[in-house]
C-alpha cells in the first residue's frame, strides 16, 4: 500500500482525498508496471491517467478553498506549491499529448508524480494540520 | 565553502530520507577522492550552476535503491528499470533542491540541474586534477555516498 498513516494530516475531507489520491496513484503504477504489453494496456494508461490528473486538480482546489476557510496564514505558498505541481504535471501532458506517448515517458512521469506527492503531503500538508491543531480541534 | 556544502546536502538528505522513505541517515568518515568514480549500482548526476557550481553524485546499491522505491510505492521492485530510476532520480533532485535552500543560509544562491540516472558501474567524469569530496551515508536499509565537487564562482 502506498498511503502510510504518517502522511495523515489530521482534517477528514484533506486526508480522505489524499487516501483517494494514492489510491489512484497506486493503482496507475500497477499498471504501468504490470507484464501486459504496451500497446495491449496503451487505452488502460491513459484513460487512468485523464482521471488522476482531474482528480490532482479537484483536490488541490478543495484543499484551497478549506484553507480560506480557516484563514491559513501561509496559503498564498501553499497555492504556488499547488501551482508549480499542476505545471509538473502538464508539461507531462503535453508531452504526451504531441505524441510521446510511450512507456518509457509514463513510468518517468508515473515516478515522479509519485516522490512529489509523498514529500507535497509529507511536508506541506502536515503544516495545515499543524495550524489547526494549534487553533484547537477539527476544521 | 567545504564544510557548509558537506552540511547543506547532508542535513538535505536526512530531512528527505526522513520524510519521504522514514528513515534515518548517519554520516561517515568524509574522505577526499580522485573525481567522481561510482562503485555502486545506481547513480544520479545533479549539476549545481550559480554562486557554487560543479556536479553531485549521488551512487546507490542496486537492494537499497529497490528497497527506496518499494518503501515509497508499497509494491515490490525487481529491477531498476525507467520507474525505479525516475523515482531515485527525483528524491536526488529533491534534495538538492532542499540543499539549495539551506546554502542560500550561507548566501550561496545556487541552482539544481535536472538529474541524469546511470544505471551500472561507471568511471567516467574526471575532474581534471580536482579532488572531490565524499559522504558515506549509513541507513537501515543500506549504504551509499553523495560525492561533492563544487567550486566557487
Ligand atoms: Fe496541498
Amino acid at each position: 500500500m502506498m498511503w502510510k498513516e504518517r502522511y495523515r494530516v489530521g482534517v477528514d475531507l484533506i486526508d480522505e482525498q489524499h487516501m483517494e489520491l494514492f489510491k489512484r496513484l497506486s493503482n496507475f503504477i500497477q499498471i504501468v508496471q504490470n507484464d501486459i504489453p504496451w500497446e495491449k494496456k496503451m487505452g488502460e494508461v491513459q484513460e487512468t491517467l485523464d482521471f488522476m490528473a482531474d482528480y490532482v486538480v479537484y483536490h488541490f482546489d478543495d484543499e484551497e478553498k478549506l484553507q480560506a476557510e480557516i484563514n491559513y496564514p501561509d496559503i498564498e505558498i501553499h497555492k504556488e506549491a499547488h501551482r508549480v505541481f499542476k505545471e509538473g504535471i502538464n508539461d507531462y501532458v503535453k508531452i504526451f499529448e504531441q505524441g510521446e506517448f510511450t512507456e518509457e515517458k509514463i513510468k518517468e512521469f508515473s515516478a515522479k508524480l509519485m516522490a512529489w506527492l509523498i514529500m507535497h503531503v509529507g511536508k506541506m500538508d502536515q503544516k495545515i494540520g499543524q495550524y489547526v491543531r494549534e487553533k484547537g480541534g477539527q476544521a | 565553502m567545504k564544510a557548509e556544502s558537506i552540511n547543506a546536502f547532508y542535513s538535505a538528505t536526512q530531512d528527505v530520507f526522513h520524510l519521504m522513505l522514514d528513515l534515518g541517515v548517519e554520516r561517515g568518515e568524509i574522505k577526499i577522492v580522485d573525481g567522481l568514480v561510482s562503485s555502486k549500482d545506481a547513480n544520479v548526476i545533479l549539476g549545481v550552476t550559480g554562486d557554487l557550481k560543479g556536479t553531485i553524485l549521488f551512487s546507490f546499491p542496486k537492494n537499497m535503491t529497490l528497497e527506496m522505491v518499494k518503501i515509497m510505492s508499497g509494491m515490490e521492485m525487481n529491477t531498476i528499470d525507467g520507474f525505479v530510476s525516475s523515482a531515485l532520480g527525483e528524491v536526488a533532485n529533491i534534495i538538492g533542491g532542499n540543499a539549495a535552500t539551506n546554502l542560500t543560509t550561507h548566501n550561496y544562491i545556487c541552482d539544481i540541474v535536472p538529474p541524469q540516472v546511470i544505471v551500472g558501474q561507471y568511471e567516467s567524469l574526471s575532474l581534471a586534477n580536482r579532488n572531490a569530496l565524499q559522504i558515506p551515508l549509513v541507513t537501515d536499509i543500506g549504504e551509499f555516498d553523495i560525492n561533492i565537487f563544487l567550486a566557487e564562482k
